[in-house]
Order: C-alpha cells, then sequence, then structure tokens
C-alpha cells in the first residue's frame, strides 16, 4: 500500500544526449495513503466545528442626556411612548390622551408622526420599572428600524435626519395618566 | 492442476480534493474558533439575551467595558451587576486603582478574577468613571493613534430582568458622565 514510491532515476548518473540507446524509464508515481490523515482531519474539524460560535453578540447604540439643568421643549414636539407594568404600550403626541398600541404598529405610528414634523419631533421613553427588559430592546429595536426609514424619506427631501430620542423615567403622573386605559 | 489464485483487486478512490476541502474548512474553524475568555470561565451565569432586526455593529473584542445583569441561578429573585474590562492590563490597573481601595477588600479582589460583582449602584459609579480615567492614562502611554482607543461602555442583562435594574445602570452613567454606551443584544436569524 503505502510504498515509498519510485524515485525515477539515480542522481549521479550522465545526462542521457539524444541518442541514447537506453530505453526511457517509465515514471512510477507513488501513492501515499491518505486515510489516517483524513481520519484526523475530519476529527479536528467536527472538534472544531462543534466548539465554534458563529453568533458574535450585537450592540445597540443608547444615550443619555447628561446631567445638566433641563432643557425646556414644547410639548407639541413631544411623541411620547410610555410603557405599563403589565407590558401594554401606550404613545401620544403633544398633549393628547395615551393611545394604546401594539408593538407591530409602533414602527408605521413612529414614521408617520415623525415625517409629519420632519425633525422636529422629540422620542421620549418612559419605562414602568418593572417592565421586562425584552419589552424595552424590542421597542428600541422597532424605532431604531423605523429610523431607518424615516433617515431615507428625509433624503429623500434633501434633509438630514438628527434624531432626538431620549429615555426619561416615569413619574407616577405618567402612570396616572394610562392606568384606567 | 493447482487451483488459480484470483488476484482481488482493491479499488483506489483519489482522496485529494476531499483532503483539500477539509483542511480548507478546518483552517476557517480553527481560525474563527473563540475559546472562553477568563471572563466568561468566572461567570457562573448564562445571559439570555433579548433579539435585535435592526442592523447594529459587533460587540467589540477589546476597549470595552461590560456590565452585566443576569439572573442568579442559585437566588432566582436576586441579581448584582458584573463589572468587567476586555483588556487585562488595563483591567490589573483598575482594581488596583486607589479609589476602590475603600470597598474593595482584598478577599473580594482575590474573588473577582476578571469581573466585579457589586449590588451597590455607588460602587458601579465608581467602577465606571476609575476605568474612563484610567483608560485615558493607559492611552498617554500609547505611540501610535492606532493604539489609542476610547473605552466603550455596554450593558449586557438578560432579558427576563426587570427594567430597574438597567434603569439604575443607566443612572450610573448618566452621573458618571458617560452619556454613550451600549445594549449588547441577539441578531435575531
Amino acid at each position: 500500500m503505502a510504498g515509498g514510491g519510485e524515485l525515477g532515476g539515480g542522481g549521479g548518473r550522465p545526462k542521457r544526449g539524444k541518442h541514447s540507446k537506453r530505453k526511457p524509464k517509465k515514471r512510477l508515481g507513488f501513492r501515499i495513503d491518505m486515510t489516517p490523515l483524513v481520519d484526523i482531519t475530519f476529527l479536528l474539524l467536527t472538534f472544531f466545528m462543534f466548539v465554534t460560535t458563529l453568533t458574535t453578540p450585537q450592540v445597540m447604540d443608547m444615550a443619555v442626556p447628561p446631567e445638566t439643568e433641563d432643557v425646556e421643549v414644547a410639548e407639541s414636539k413631544l411623541f411620547t411612548v410610555r410603557v405599563r407594568e403589565d407590558g401594554k404600550i401606550f404613545y401620544n403626541q403633544a398633549k393628547d390622551i395615551p393611545q394604546p398600541i401594539i408593538l407591530k404598529e409602533l414602527r408605521t405610528k413612529a414614521i408617520k408622526s415623525n415625517l409629519d414634523m420632519k425633525n422636529e419631533l422629540i422620542t421620549v421613553l418612559k419605562i414602568d420599572e418593572n417592565v421586562a427588559y425584552e419589552t424595552v430592546v424590542n421597542i428600541l429595536d422597532e424605532l431604531n428600524l423605523a429610523e431607518i426609514k424615516i433617515t431615507q424619506a428625509l433624503q429623500a427631501e434633501k434633509l438630514n435626519r438628527e434624531r432626538k430620542f431620549t429615555i426619561s423615567p416615569m413619574t407616577d403622573k405618567d402612570k396616572e395618566e394610562i392606568k384606567g386605559l | 492442476m493447482p487451483k488459480v489464485k484470483m488476484k482481488r483487486t482493491g479499488f483506489v478512490i483519489d482522496m485529494t480534493p476531499l483532503v483539500d476541502i477539509t483542511f480548507l474548512l478546518l483552517t476557517f474553524f480553527m481560525f474563527t474558533a473563540k475559546f472562553k475568555s477568563e471572563a466568561d470561565n468566572e461567570q457562573k451565569f448564562q445571559i439570555k439575551r433579548p433579539k435585535t432586526q435592526a442592523d447594529t455593529a459587533k460587540l467589540p473584542e477589546k476597549d470595552v467595558a461590560v456590565i452585566r445583569i443576569a439572573i442568579d441561578s442559585t437566588r432566582p429573585s436576586d441579581t448584582a451587576y458584573y463589572f468587567s474590562v476586555a483588556n487585562p492590563e488595563l483591567w490589573m490597573t483598575i482594581k488596583d486603582d486607589p479609589s476602590l481601595a475603600e470597598w474593595l477588600t482584598p478577599d473580594r479582589k482575590e474573588a473577582s478574577k476578571a469581573m466585579i460583582k457589586t449590588v451597590k449602584i455607588e460602587e458601579l459609579e465608581t467602577l465606571i468613571s476609575v476605568s474612563r480615567t484610567q483608560s485615558k492614562a493607559f492611552n498617554i502611554t500609547k505611540k501610535t493613534a492606532a493604539e489609542k482607543a476610547q473605552l466603550r461602555f455596554a450593558i449586557d442583562a438578560d432579558k427576563r430582568i426587570r427594567f430597574k435594574w438597567i434603569a439604575d445602570a443607566m443612572e450610573a452613567m448618566r452621573r458618571t458622565r458617560q452619556t454613550q454606551f451600549n445594549f449588547v443584544t441577539d441578531k435575531q436569524q
């Protein structure tokens, strides 16, 4: 099986001339048994395939306002999203009465409100302390997805998107506003 | 007349292409494989990250300070903040910082090789500000611009955690004037 192979021709012999009477020696290719090599390679391959994790964690950008004195903003420019203890989402613009909204509709609503107001709208997210973190990330994800569409739409109008977004603590007044809804 | 012994002819398959591909795959997986870091080793909990769809960046492998908030496997109702920094040499200087000496007692320091466990929000605040100043001091020693990197902060929390824990961590960031940070998530497949 694993013969060393035939190494054709000796090293030190003088080169054969054009008119050599000697029959040209047939070159013999040599064969190496690759089975053990393949065995080990497959073993290593499967090991690394099982060990490796291809999904690396992602990061989502987040910002908090610096600790300075409060900035006065017009209430008409506020788009407030409140999340109640039970995970229900409510939105309202300016002084409107909070409306319940499901997560899937939040994106279209955010796109529409933002495009109506161009770059003026400020999104405020108020979350109850007992809401699961997953709900918060889902909402942020929806708003991030909306942001892509908003930026595209504004770019078509030759406008640069300036995102105005903040997470602010939920006060008792906020809780009161969405209590019975 | 003796029986003519038939010579069995085994067949040979050319394995070269197979070996080629296998080696290719092997090298690929060898290079992409990432083994458990020291921080992961010390980690006694598992974090189920929330899933997101939006295109986001990957979590950097260095120059990042991670605040982990997980559900404790031994006491499910309880949790803590686990603070760690990805760069080992920076992590050593942070741990030895004199402003932490007050509460980071030697035995507690010994227990936290790769991450510091804390429940107190004030301790977390000190950790954030110390990491920032130490990272800046570290940058001065570096010569090239490529080596200088700003320390980023990330919150890696379990999706089942109450938002209060995250809100408190965010408040700590705000108070230490670290207004930019990241949430660690998993990409939805």
